[in-house]
């Protein structure tokens, strides 16, 4: 393995140590957060009992939208996005681009909501953020989400804060790697029965070693998308486009060309999806609509990657005619490394480019860094008991963070199933999730023992996960049966594993000792 | 294809195990002494548990490459817990013993 000189060794024993103990905590709620986050589309239909499987997408939609065109004022025409909501209905966003006052661009519009039978259920004017928010049935996706994108902190900052953090991980992979000096001898290597030194360092380098490939991989295009909008792409529009956002945007992700404004009516949309789904072998995930009413109309389609390929797919047609032009590159008109680069980082960060098996592979390597992350804070912890006796505040603050949080998040879902019948999830969430975190944090404080309060927390986690799904059932989710006609066994497969977590958690809790 | 990929993560699993199992430095802190592999054996063993994620690059499909790859880390963290709990090993030390 790699070999440093003893006063290297030292240095980055310190900055692994101390990059770990300074941020480790608040990386941690990133990490678990996004853990979940890789099934936030399955979260969300067991939350919300959406039991419909067919995209919005292979429904006829075309007459619809052209009645909204013609409802819509043509100065929101600028750009049409198509998109599902809620279970599997359609949304249609008319928008112009402004810039705001803090000189972010935003899109101002109009919004509707195509119910099955193609008819207006919801009416909206807004800008971006209110459409794309959260909602009353995706409230709790929409949280996981969020926290695990910004922590709820205001854009930028909360980008930029979950950027550095991304880099704060990346640093403790690198510098794990350099100071552990036998990374394949001690792969295997896990004593139960040794001291606690040396217990935790075992837990924490096994499960670092085996995912420390996915580290890299995961802090990495974490930073990318924290810092891509808040720093990369004003730097481009600075440097190319004299600080101009929009017209960097329509040059690089949009399709420039000769303008045309003469009207005419928008080309048969469902020939357009139905092309697309039979070029791509998917239905669209989203849809774009350029210059809505024009003559020099383009429809973009984004698809999952197809069988094989991490990349995903975006199909360009003209928008007058419906007529299929290209296979559209993220970035630029023509194929670069650099679109393609761009293109898979959100399939390696999120891990959704082969269905459920993939992201159930990135499920289990973000629990293996939610478990490297708590248990190399307990290993610095561990370290210094004996001469630090006055961290014992660190040491409950460890336990409160590292086994209250999935207390608080399962709280949280038990607050959305409560509260979205009655119309009130998207504050009822955060409500449910802020209370049971004081709760938890009340009880590191007065708690007698850290260890005591691990073992209480792990039990309360365990027994909230086994009520969330008879509280599913009887706040109207659909029952097994139910969802298994529809085809939509991901709601039995979640209560199951809601079931079989919670049942471990308790049997854990029960044999859980001071967890160092 | 799916069962593919998985027959190829549960195939180097496998073989993982087995390297587990004797693993020289994880025999020697669970105190059993006996049943240690050779260098040889633990390279044969090593490549062939790479073997499956080779053809998946061969072949060009870079998704399964990142399943199998994944699967294998995750099979490899499964492997060293469960065999921590020395339910194995115990039998292994107890024939030493005797």
């Amino acid at each position: 393995m790699i070999h440093l000189a003893k006063n290297q060794t030292k240095l980055m024993i310190a900055v692994h140590g101390w990059s770990g103990i300074l941020l480790g905590l608040l990386l941690y709620a990133v990490v678990i957060t996004g853990m979940a986050a890789v099934f936030a589309d399955e979260i969300g239909a067991w939350s919300a009992g959406h039991v419909e499987t067919r995209s919005a997408f292979e429904r006829p939609f075309g007459t619809a939208l052209r009645a909204l065109g013609e409802r819509t004022s043509p100065k929101y025409h600028d750009g049409v996005d198509l998109f599902e909501v809620g279970d599997h209905d359609l949304g249609v966003f008319f928008h112009r681009h402004e810039t705001d006052a803090g000189g972010t661009l935003i899109s101002r519009g109009m919004f509707y909501e195509l119910g099955k039978d193609g008819r207006v259920i919801h009416t909206q004017a807004g800008t971006n953020e209110d459409v794309y928010g959260a909602r009353n049935d995706n409230a709790l996706s929409s949280f996981l989400v969020d926290t695990h994108v910004r922590l709820h902190v205001p854009n930028p900052w909360g980008l930029l804060l979950t950027g550095i953090l991304g880099l704060g991980m990346l640093v403790a992979a690198i510098s794990g790697l350099l100071i552990h000096r036998h990374l394949f001898k001690d792969i295997f290597t896990l004593r139960r029965k040794a001291k606690p030194v040396l217990l935790n360092r075992d837990r924490h380098s096994v499960a670092g070693t085996w995912s420390l490939p996915f580290a890299f991989i995961l802090a990495f295009t974490g930073s990318f998308f924290s810092f891509y909008g808040t720093v990369g792409m004003p730097i481009v529009a600075m440097a190319a486009f004299g600080g101009d956002m929009q017209a960097m945007t329509e040059e690089v992700f949009g399709n420039p060309g000769k303008p045309d404004p003469r009207p005419t009516a928008i080309g048969n949309i469902d020939r357009i999806t139905s092309d697309a789904i039979r070029r791509a072998g998917t239905p669209p995930t989203f849809v774009t609509i350029e210059h809505f009413g024009r003559v020099d109309a383009k429809v973009t389609t984004y698809h999952a990657p197809p069988g094989g390929d991490i990349a995903p797919v975006s199909l360009l047609y003209n928008g007058a005619t419906a007529r299929f032009e290209q296979t559209k590159p993220l970035i630029g008109k023509a194929p670069s490394a650099g679109g393609t680069l761009v293109a898979i980082m959100s399939p390696l960060h999120f891990g959704n480019f082969a269905g459920l098996l993939s992201k159930a592979i990135w499920f289990g390597l973000g629990f293996a860094m939610c478990y490297v992350t708590f248990t190399g804070l307990r290993l610095w912890l561990v370290r210094r008991e004996e001469a630090m006796r006055s961290l014992d505040w660190l040491d409950r603050t460890v336990t409160v963070v590292g086994l209250g949080l999935p207390f608080a998040l399962v709280c949280a879902a038990a607050a959305f199933l409560i509260a979205m019948p009655l119309g009130t999830a998207v504050t009822c969430t955060t409500g449910g999730f802020l209370i049971a975190s004081a709760a938890v944090i009340v009880a590191g404080v007065v708690w007698p023992t850290a260890a005591g309060l691990g073992h209480a927390v792990q039990r309360a986690t365990g027994i909230a996960m086994l009520l969330l799904p008879p509280l599913r059932l009887l706040t109207g989710g659909p029952g097994w049966a139910a969802a298994i006609m529809a085809e939509q066994p991901i709601i039995v497969a979640l209560d199951i594993a809601l079931l079989v977590a919670g049942g471990a958690m308790i049997w854990r809790g029960r044999r859980l000792q001071a967890p160092r | 294809m799916s069962l593919l990929i998985i027959a190829t993560v549960a195939l180097s699993g496998g073989l993982l195990l087995l390297l587990a199992l004797g693993d020289p430095k994880r025999r020697r802190t669970a105190a059993v002494k006996s049943g240690a592999q050779g260098t040889a054996v633990r390279r044969l063993l090593v490549g062939a548990s790479l073997l499956p994620g080779a053809a998946w690059i061969a072949s060009g499909d870079a998704a399964a490459f990142l399943i199998w790859f994944g699967g294998c880390a995750m099979a490899g963290w499964l492997v060293t817990l469960v065999l921590a709990r020395g339910w194995l090993d115990a039998r292994q030390g107890a024939k030493d013993a005797s």
